[in-house]
């Protein structure tokens, strides 16, 4: 070891490095226009349920409690999140190795693990800053329909459903970053596993093992009606199972975005 | 030193404008995304459900008690091009959200605007060229099924009942082709990135159809699908194909009123933002 | 200090470094060599950016690649016109700042001295993204200065930089190097590198082709004969006025009938005598093909071929 090399200080603290790009992603991800696309989609049963309020003949209504069940289950849980995921978390490193600006990243004394942490951390404080006011304003609005007695009965699944929410990004979002850097076009591989892929969740057997859909949705109470093959084989998994396994998908996701991120040569991309 | 004559000068055009100008940039654009081997197997993909339907065709003529369990008619080319749908948004997000915001990243837009261009014409060339990919997998492979089916089951497929099928095909796939274009090119003249583009338009074509289940969820009316573009573009194939749907059953015109002003919106975003010059605040 | 051993790097099937050695020490360094030559992969291969297909590549005694404590103590301007868009000038150079490590104060104290060091202190609260191409420039580099590096790596930092703006980097430039750090400046731009330093290392095909003084180079210019192309009414005129030049080479009238090429070991004699002729012979445009970094290597290489 020369002396030159001796000399040199160790790299940034982890936590440090993390928190500094945490608080540029997050920064470039709230304002961004992108973000604008995620929160029409994320808060837009926010304006369906107030809409419903407006409109709807409340004596003819279903339960608002299913109502908001069919807006957890179907559109946050099936879909939205996913989509979400896909959106923000596939860019986490593809938009700076596009942007060109990776090069500043990798420029200074930091470690790579700190800067894919502080990204992933601003993705999740972003989506999930777009999600979780959606959902419980539409508990809110569907539950106390007839009227705010007995509201208090469903706030434990309320609770329940936003932790599935963050959970569930997690995993997605551990997932879509591993797609991120390990493909240089992920958006039509990202598309065809939700749309193709997660689709076997509503098929019998083992099959909806091999998804996320299917842990995600067995967190959760509700069980709306579902339009297609999901309404003859809908599986529900063993909740604990579902939690082990949705976790375990955020860890290794992250571990194999990780491996990836830290040996890729970047400016090949370029 | 001279001086030079200061006044106005009217500008007189030399020669005029020529016609098909969108053509070249039709050609490019279908170029650079052909180019691409993933595209190809993409567009290959995108006829599985053809050599499946033949097959279906073949079963049915072959053996007739088939056809209770797999129907052959009409309706079965308004099912193959809802099945087309898929792939029609797969080509048009791979194909179609680059064209415009790779051409406001690299500043390309300008290089264009400043030829013998119209941005009228820079759209029409843009918007031809995801027309033709959407018609590659909607239009070719159901024309193609339908001389299949007519050269199987003469009898069934040639008879004058059913001769208005050929014509509703060319009219559903144009329709399809035309609302998944212009929406892609809109939201790629949004962004500046193909995949945030790409990832928009998904979001968009797929957030909508979600909407549409929970909106259909709390009232109960076919009406809700009105918002949805894949909705409304089933409805109508529906109608021309008359097929019974449990779903996709909202009135066909105003599916298609609902599709005009979809259109009219993505014309007003094009509009605003396909111009040579970006002012940054 | 920076060293390459018998490093190469590719792209594929493309050879952009070619068993490259060499050992930079402190002082300013110009990297020249026309476009495509392998001065940016010599940079990212320097700045770690890029992982040496073969070889070895150092800088302050560690590998270059995967070593981030390294860049403590180096800087790096790169060539592409690329930033987080949204960011002013100020968050940019704080925000990397940061990101090596200093604390609130430091950080601020850093990005202002930085900032007044390329003259972008009173634009430093506007978006990136309204800045002219010159100040994107100044803004990277101040990036690259602003944690007191010991180790510059700049990759054509002059591009788009107005004359006043180009002359103020440039003495930036000349007195880090003064200070003893190491720098090394890609250009292919001869006499902007001549403006910073007298040490170049010559690029070509992914190989040092020479390395030295730049007053070689320039010797090397006059040994090799001069050629002016003179565009005029009345070529032959000139070609007359200038045939009886001890020092001209060749005369060679160009294809259209309208030119002439001629070729000189002085070039100042050459042009006092067309001064004398010009009017005469209606000159209406001179200019050297190949006063240019392109025919110098063009001249290296044909010697090396000669010395094989």
């Amino acid at each position: 070891m020369s002396a030159d090399e001796k000399a040199l200080p160790p790299p940034v603290p982890f936590l440090r490095a993390a928190r500094a790009v945490f608080d540029l992603s997050l920064e470039e991800m709230v304002w961004s226009r992108k973000s604008l696309v995620m929160a029409g989609l994320l808060l837009m049963p926010v304006a369906l349920a107030v809409l419903f309020r407006l409109v709807a003949n409340l004596k003819h209504a279903p339960a608002g409690i299913d109502l908001y069940g069919l807006v957890v289950a179907m559109y946050y849980l099936r879909n939205a999140l996913p989509l979400a995921a896909l959106f923000f978390a596939t860019a986490l490193i593809a938009d700076e190795v596009e942007g060109r600006t990776i090069t500043y990243l990798l420029s200074r004394p930091v470690s790579r693990a700190s800067i894919l942490c502080g990204k992933f951390a601003a993705y999740v404080v972003t989506t999930l800053t777009l999600t979780l006011p959606g959902i419980v304003v539409c508990f809110f609005l569907l539950v106390t329909l007839r009227g705010f007695s007995g509201v208090a009965a469903f706030v434990p699944d309320l609770l329940r459903d936003l932790a599935v929410a963050a959970l569930a990004l997690c995993a997605y979002g551990a997932l879509f970053t591993l797609l991120g850097v390990l493909l240089k076009r992920p958006t039509i591989p990202g598309l065809v596993f939700l749309v193709g892929w997660e689709s076997l969740a509503n098929l019998p057997g083992w099959l909806p093992r091999y998804t996320v859909t299917a842990w995600v949705r067995s967190l959760i109470s509700h069980r709306p009606v579902d339009e297609g093959l999901a309404e003859l084989f809908q599986t529900t998994l063993p909740a604990g199972e579902a939690v082990v396994v949705l976790v375990a998908i955020t860890i290794l996701g992250l571990a194999g975005a990780y491996g990836i991120f830290s040996r890729r040569q970047f400016v090949l991309d370029q | 030193m001279p001086i030079y004559d200061q006044r106005y000068r009217r500008y007189e055009a030399r020669n005029p404008l020529r016609e098909l100008r969108f053509w070249p940039i039709t050609r490019e654009a279908l170029k650079l995304v052909v180019a691409r081997r993933a595209f190809l197997l993409l567009l290959v993909a995108a006829w599985i459900q053809f050599v499946a339907r033949t097959i279906q065709v073949y079963v049915v003529t072959r053996f007739p008690d088939a056809g209770r369990v797999l129907p052959v008619d009409g309706r079965l080319f308004g099912e193959f091009l809802s099945g087309q749908l898929g792939f029609a948004l797969l080509v048009s997000v791979f194909g179609g959200a680059g064209l415009i915001a790779n051409d406001l990243r690299t500043g390309a837009i300008l290089v264009y605007l400043s030829r013998p261009l119209t941005r009228v014409d820079y759209i029409l060339g843009k918007l031809a060229a995801l027309m033709s990919l959407n018609l590659f997998v909607t239009l070719a492979p159901a024309l193609m099924l339908w001389i299949v089916a007519v050269s199987l089951a003469p009898e069934q497929f040639a008879s004058l009942k059913l001769m208005w099928l050929p014509l509703a095909i060319v009219l559903h796939s144009l329709v399809i082709s035309l609302a998944m274009g212009l929406m892609a090119l809109a939201v790629s003249s949004l962004s500046k990135s193909a995949r945030v583009a790409g990832l928009a338009f998904a979001g968009l074509f797929i957030g909508l159809e979600i909407a549409r289940g929970v909106l259909r969820g709390m009232f109960r009316t076919p009406e809700t699908g009105l918002i949805s573009l894949q909705g409304n573009l089933h409805a109508l194939g529906n109608a021309l194909f008359g097929i019974q749907h449990r779903f996709f059953n909202q009135p066909w015109p105003l599916a298609a009123l609902a599709l005009v002003v979809m259109a009219a919106l993505c014309l007003w975003v094009l509009r605003a933002r396909v111009r040579a010059v970006e002012v940054v605040q | 200090m920076i060293e390459f051993a018998r490093a190469s790097c590719w792209y594929g099937p493309v050879i952009a470094l070619n068993d490259v050695s060499a050992t930079i020490g402190p002082g300013v360094t110009g990297l020249l060599g026309p476009n495509g030559a392998g001065k940016s992969t010599f940079l990212k291969l320097a700045a770690g950016q890029l992982k040496p297909s073969q070889g070895e590549v150092k800088v302050l005694g560690a590998p270059a690649w995967g070593v981030p404590e390294v860049f403590h103590r180096v800087g790096l301007c790169p060539e592409p016109d690329a930033f987080w868009d949204g960011l002013s000038g100020w968050q940019f150079v704080t925000f990397l700042l940061r990101l090596s490590g200093f604390d609130d104060a430091e950080v601020n104290r850093r990005a202002e001295a930085a900032l007044v060091e390329v003259d972008l202190l009173a634009a430093k609260d506007r978006r990136i993204g309204g800045y002219s191409k010159g100040m994107r420039q100044r803004v990277k580099l101040a990036q690259a200065i602003a944690h007191d590096p010991q180790v510059l790596l700049l990759d054509e930092p002059l591009t788009g930089m107005d004359p006043v703006n180009r002359h103020r980097v440039v003495e930036l430039v000349k007195r880090l190097g003064r200070e003893g750090r190491t720098i090394v400046m890609s250009s292919h731009v001869l006499y902007e590198v001549e403006a910073m330093t007298r040490n170049v290392l010559l690029v070509h095909q992914g190989r040092i082709l020479a390395e030295g003084d730049v007053r070689e180079i320039r010797d090397l210019l006059d040994e090799h004969p001069h050629a002016a192309s003179v565009r005029a009414r009345d070529p032959r005129r000139v070609a007359r006025a200038v045939l009886d030049l001890p020092e001209v080479v060749s005369v060679e009238f160009g294809e259209g009938g309208d030119s002439v090429v001629v070729r000189t070991a002085r070039p100042d004699a050459f042009y006092a005598a067309l001064t004398e002729v010009a009017e005469e012979a209606g000159v209406y445009e001179v200019f050297s093909p190949d006063e240019d970094l392109e025919s110098v290597f063009k001249y290296l290489l044909a010697r090396r071929g000669g010395a094989r």
